[in-house]
């Protein structure tokens, strides 16, 4: 995956580089917003990495003026102000991501892999991983033809992992996107949840779908 | 020097100025008026009886000659009556009358005239004074004068005017004194507020602006002052505390920190024990990343500024939170229940407010051991009020350490081992002052020795609901 890195500091730049290196992504790396902004316009990137605060031209304004100019490549944006209003910000300007300095480089890579995996699809009305089906319009799942009794937020979270099948997806992703909370909890909350899933999707079947990824999060694959 | 400030140059002492000058325009309209109503009046009637009084001679003269006309001047001059005569000569040499000179030979017609004049009266007493009157020559030339002595009327005048002058002077004289000594006082008062800032500003912030409890415009300024001087003093505090406790605290994560970069140094590279170790640091360099977050967070609240304030909807919140965190409770042994009531509204940011009740939510599941319990209840108070009670049976906090466990970074001892940036309740306080409320510790759900906890979080309901 071809990734563009718009970051002005240097050591930063270089730290990402290495570790997008290694989960297999080619890098670019652009010093500040209005080169970022024209080597995004020239396109052939798969996902944009940009800083909040960029010498030249602020991030905001570089996803706003690349939406604007009908380029759609995902982008996600680093932050150090992780405050809500900083972030619907950025949503708002046509950003896809949001993730607030300090991050953890699992945290980073999973994000972008999730970018660039949800990019570009169509509306789907049905998902499958493996023998596990789920029909969004009828709010049913269904494992090797057999229905499964999910609780409303279950089948959210069900239906997260499934959208993001064979990608990591941290406890923070989690937290953001099935639950809409932008703060941490100090407690395992995000496990039980999962533990409680994973038993009614897993535990009745010789096949285990949701994995555990140590130290990162959870993954759903057949 | 310290500026002071000018008598002369105060609002109050201006104002006075102001008013001494509407005093005096005042009392010169009224001067005028009283004049004319009074002296206008008194010279119009003498005139018109010189006039009746001349024509009544002139008649005389026509009918009896010179002769007739000085035997009736006699005649009335010895009457001592109010009105003067002077009959003369065409020359304007006097023939009878009170005068013995004319104060001015008049020209061919009757003219209206006001003189000084000075005579012997009856009992030969020299007199002066004041007289208008008539003054014309007759058929062939004789002169007759009839004026009437101005004496009593002019008397009247000059008193009344001398009166308003009077009334005018002492008026002045009375607003630029008030004026002088409503500005003194209010310049001593306002010097008592101006030196109480001027002491606070030299460093002493226990110095209050000082209050007499007259309950004036002053004592209210130097209220709202003083609580200004408070809550500036209250900051300053919690920020001195908040960098001692953040010194202190960093300390310990900080040397882990290091011991576990140095023993991962030590290990053989690609070591287990390398891997650990470094795991471990990075474990600490989170901590301390997330201690930094929580304090600006706590921080941005309590400089309550920037936050956009909404109707939120605290039924549907909480009762998320409460599906939120129902499995973990449960995973823990713990007995968790809810009764959220129906439609709480509040305006403030829902992002704050989750995370408050989150983390007393997080504090109850983590202090209270297996098999307690854990409720959650949140209602509308009869004082409009919505109240949050967050409550369990676990150890609690004894009354006295209860303001204590609000304050930033501070953990009772014993609880040390348990993770968590000890901001939490300082943060949900800080959260709930922020949208007009408070957060107060109680007894919980325990009995006898152990009473638990009930963590409140009070803040104002919003009266509409929230529309969807």
């Amino acid at each position: 995956m071809r990734v563009l890195l718009v970051e002005d500091d240097a050591e930063m730049a270089e730290s990402l580089r290495a570790s997008l290196a290694a989960d297999e992504h080619s890098v670019e790396i652009a010093g500040d917003g209005e080169t970022g902004q024209a080597m995004a316009m020239e396109g052939g990137f798969d996902v944009i990495v940009l800083d909040r605060t960029l010498p030249k031209k602020h991030g905001v304004s570089v996803v706003r003026e690349l939406r604007e100019g009908g380029i759609s490549t995902p982008v996600l944006i680093l932050s150090a102000l992780h405050d809500e209003d900083h972030r619907v910000e950025g949503l708002n300007a046509g950003a896809n991501d949001y993730l607030g300095k300090p991050f953890s480089t699992r945290e980073l890579l999973a994000r972008v892999r999730a970018l660039w995996n949800g990019r570009g699809r169509e509306p789907q009305t049905r998902l499958s991983v493996g023998d596990m089906e789920m029909d969004l319009l009828a709010r049913t799942v269904k494992r090797d033809g057999k229905k499964l009794d999910l609780q409303p937020r279950e089948f959210r979270l069900l239906e997260y992992l499934m959208r993001h099948a064979g990608q990591t997806v941290t406890r923070k992703m989690l937290l953001e996107n099935v639950w809409d909370y932008h703060f941490d909890p100090q407690t395992n909350v995000i496990d039980v949840h999962i533990s409680r899933l994973r038993s009614k999707i897993d535990r009745e079947f010789a096949q285990s779908l949701l994995h555990t990824v140590r130290g990162s999060g959870y993954r759903l694959e057949a | 020097m310290r500026p002071s400030l000018a008598l002369f140059r105060t609002t109050t002492f201006r104002l006075a100025l102001a008013q001494a000058g509407l005093v005096l325009s005042f009392v010169v309209a009224l001067l005028a008026y009283v004049y004319f109503a009074t002296i206008g009046q008194l010279i119009a009637e003498s005139d018109a009886l010189a006039d009746q009084e001349y024509a009544a001679l002139e008649r005389v003269y026509s009918e009896g000659g010179i002769r007739g006309l000085n035997q009736e001047v006699d005649e009335r001059v010895a009457r001592e009556g109010p009105l003067l005569y002077v009959l003369a000569e065409g020359n304007g040499v006097v023939i009878a009358g009170d005068f013995q000179q004319l104060p001015q030979l008049p020209a061919e017609t009757a003219q209206r005239l006001d003189f000084n004049f000075e005579r012997t009266d009856a009992a030969g007493a020299p007199q002066r004074g004041r007289a208008r009157g008539q003054v014309g020559r007759l058929l062939n030339g004789p002169i007759l004068l009839v004026a009437r002595d101005l004496g009593d009327s002019s008397a009247i005048a000059g008193r009344i005017t001398r009166v308003l002058w009077t009334v005018a002077i002492i008026g002045v004289i009375l607003s630029v004194a008030s004026g002088l000594i409503a500005s003194w006082l209010a310049t001593r008062r306002a010097e008592d507020l101006a030196n109480a800032a001027r002491d606070v500003m030299a460093g002493d912030m226990t110095r209050r602006a000082p209050v007499r409890g007259e309950g004036d415009e002053f004592d209210a300024l130097a209220e709202a002052i003083n609580a200004m001087l408070d809550r500036l003093d209250q900051l300053m505090q919690t920020t001195r505390t908040a960098g001692d406790a953040i010194a202190h605290d960093l300390r310990s994560p900080l040397t882990r920190f290091r011991q576990r970069l140095e023993s991962a140094l030590e290990a053989p590279p690609n070591s287990d024990s390398d891997r650990a170790a470094l795991r471990k640091a990075a474990d600490e360099a989170d901590r301390l990343m997330e201690m930094f977050a929580g304090v600006l967070k706590l921080a941005r609240v309590e400089a309550s500024s920037n936050w956009r304030f909404e109707p939120i909807d605290a039924t549907n919140i909480l009762r998320e939170l409460v599906d939120f965190y129902e499995p973990a409770a449960e995973e823990q042994g713990l007995n968790f229940a809810s009764e959220i009531g129906e439609g709480l509204a509040l305006r403030g940011d829902s992002g704050l407010f989750t995370q408050a009740v989150s983390n007393l939510i997080e504090n109850a599941l983590k202090y209270t051991p297996s098999g307690g319990r854990v409720e959650v209840r949140a209602m509308r108070r009869a004082d409009g009020r919505i109240e949050v009670d967050v409550i369990d049976d676990g150890p609690g906090v004894s009354p006295a350490d209860r303001d204590r466990v609000m304050e930033r970074f501070v953990r009772l001892e014993g609880t040390r081992a348990t993770p968590g940036a000890g901001l939490g309740l300082s943060l949900v306080g800080a959260v709930a002052r922020l949208h007009g409320g408070g957060l107060h510790l109680r007894d919980g759900l325990g009995e006898g020795e152990r009473k638990g906890l009930c963590a409140a979080f009070v803040a104002p309901a919003m009266d509409n609901g929230v529309r969807p």
